[in-house]
């Protein structure tokens, strides 16, 4: 049964800062405190989508070759 | 005749008839426009020069017995993200307020094949995403019904210019409910197709494997004479289906006798729920049980889950589009735009592919229920249209009722339902069925409004 990780704490402002770096984002201080302030919304909903899909569970984009060339 | 609020059927008789022409329309139209879209804000162009020679040449055309049907001398507005050769398409962005197209969208250049008269490039949210906001070059449009409220987005300004009377359809984009929401909020019929069913060629991307081209017109009729020209394969669009398209307006009369409905259970109703939505749903359902449908309810899982899924899935696709721009000029989005982008850069592949496969489950789920109704019905908008506060920040991440059908990739269409009484603001029906079923929505919506006359109510500008 997939679970989730919404039981991790927030991020802090701090860690923010770090995941904005390592994503090789160069913000002003104005739009960092910008995004710091709206992150946790979003860190809460990734961290609701289930986790620990069995290997059959297929996504949703499947590769079609035949597309690839417009046919 | 009340030319600004005739229909796109209503407007063909007219012109067959000869008692109206589509210069004299045009003319019209634009007028109205000029003299009320200050409040409104629906346009980022108007096209007038284009729409004034497109509806001459349409008008020569029908007077010389050269009809060309539906679309034929029919005034109509393009969400300013599908690109049109030699106009302006800024995606209501200053990242692009001068970037002018080499070449139509194709569902533009089925349009004008199909004799269209184009009126203008109409408001969005920044790139049919981020909004409202206030911090971009031109202001987010207002509501026709309330111009203290939003028209609801992204597709804003098509949502604005149709329930204003200033042109019977428009086309907007919806991946996450960008046409039934401004539908919705301004008593329109909105339409996303199944996707696949009409071409993205030449629409600036938002999330590739969710956007959908949709018109918004004042009824179901009009939706299956505007899907009609727009819908259907494009080789260049490797999204669409080689499928036949059906005769939606012959569909139409078929009626909802034995039809099966499942009406979804705790979607439109409890907290956070307009009080007077619940009441108009179930008005609606008992009307469409009086014309012979049967009703039995459905349970999916919560708009938490399908809003989660499809949120993570876009704002990663979302980053992918904008990342060139994101790190070179940041300061050039608006703030939602830009957080929204941000946020999908966080985002891990794991979490991305986690939430792929959640979207084949969300989907397979109603897939199956498919199997047994041929319809689901729920409610297109869970409020009613917000005030315009340039203060208030929200990122609209919250569970959407729109999305399930998102997710699904499936037919959906909002119709109005009736009014709020505290605010007379619009409430809206959504009918969504199993894929390319368009002609089975649009049946059922077609039913419910001979009976009733939620789509024939427009609002009094001052």
């Amino acid at each position: 049964m997939p679970n989730d990780l919404s039981h991790l704490p927030p991020a802090s402002a701090d860690e923010i800062r770090l995941l904005v770096k390592r994503a090789g984002l160069d913000l002003s201080e104005e739009l960092l405190q910008q995004f710091i302030v709206a992150w946790p919304e979003y860190e809460a909903m990734v961290r609701r989508i289930p986790r620990g899909w069995a290997y059959t569970d297929e996504p949703a984009h499947i590769f079609c070759p035949i597309r690839v060339g417009g046919g | 005749m009340d030319i600004p609020f005739l229909t796109v059927a209503e407007l063909g008789r007219a012109y067959e008839t000869k008692e109206l022409s589509p210069v004299e329309v045009t003319r019209a139209l634009l007028d109205r426009a000029a003299t009320h879209d200050g409040k409104l804000h629906s346009f980022i162009r108007v096209t007038e020069d284009v729409a004034l020679a497109e509806a001459k040449v349409a008008e020569a055309e029908i007077m010389a017995g050269k009809r060309r049907r539906p679309l034929h001398g029919i005034p109509y507005g393009l969400k300013d993200v599908i690109e049109t050769a030699g106009i302006t398409t800024t995606g209501h962005s200053k990242l692009r307020q001068d970037y002018v197209p080499r070449e139509d969208a194709e569902i533009v250049r089925r349009l004008k094949a199909g004799g269209g008269v184009l009126l203008g490039k109409l408001a969005t949210w920044e790139f049919a995403n981020g909004g409202p906001s206030f911090d971009l070059p031109w202001p987010p449009a207002r509501n026709p019904w309330d111009t203290n409220r939003l028209p609801g987005g992204s597709s804003s300004g098509p949502g604005a210019a149709v329930a204003a009377g200033f042109m019977p359809v428009a086309i907007g984009t919806d991946t996450g409910g960008s046409v039934r929401g401004p539908a919705a909020f301004c008593g329109l019929a909105g339409l996303k197709p199944t996707y696949g069913r009409v071409s993205r060629r030449g629409v600036f991307p938002n999330t590739f494997t969710m956007d959908h081209c949709g018109p918004l017109t004042r009824s179901a009729e009009d939706i299956a004479l505007v899907m009609q020209v727009i819908a259907g394969h494009d080789p260049a669009d490797p999204s669409t289906e080689d499928c036949p398209v059906p005769n939606y307006r012959a569909a139409l009369d078929g009626g909802v006798k034995r039809l099966r409905l499942g009406l979804v259970e705790g979607w439109h109703e409890g907290p956070g729920v307009h009080p007077d939505l619940a009441p108009a749903i179930a008005v609606a359902v008992a009307v469409l049980r009086q014309f012979g449908a049967t009703i039995e309810p459905v349970k999916l899982s919560s708009l938490r889950d399908y809003t989660d899924c499809k949120t993570t899935i876009s704002l990663v696709e979302l980053y992918t589009i904008h990342e060139p721009d994101l790190r070179t000029r940041p300061q050039d989005f608006g703030r939602i735009l830009r957080n929204h982008i941000l946020a999908g850069g966080l985002i891990r592949a794991e979490e991305y592919q986690a939430a792929l496969r959640w979207r084949t489950a969300l989907a397979k789920e109603q897939m199956a229920v498919f199997q047994r109704v041929d319809a689901l019905i729920t409610a297109s908008a869970r409020s009613i249209a917000d005030i315009a506060d340039p203060d208030r920040i929200s990122h609209g991440i919250g569970p959407s009722i729109t999305q399930p059908f998102s997710i699904s990739g499936v037919p959906a269409l909002a119709i109005p339902c009736g009014f709020s009484r505290a605010e007379n603001m619009p409430l809206s029906l959504q009918i969504a069925a199993g894929p390319f079923a368009e002609a089975t929505v649009l049946r059922i919506a077609h039913a419910y409004q001979q009976a009733t006359d939620w789509h024939r109510r427009h609002p009094l500008l001052a």
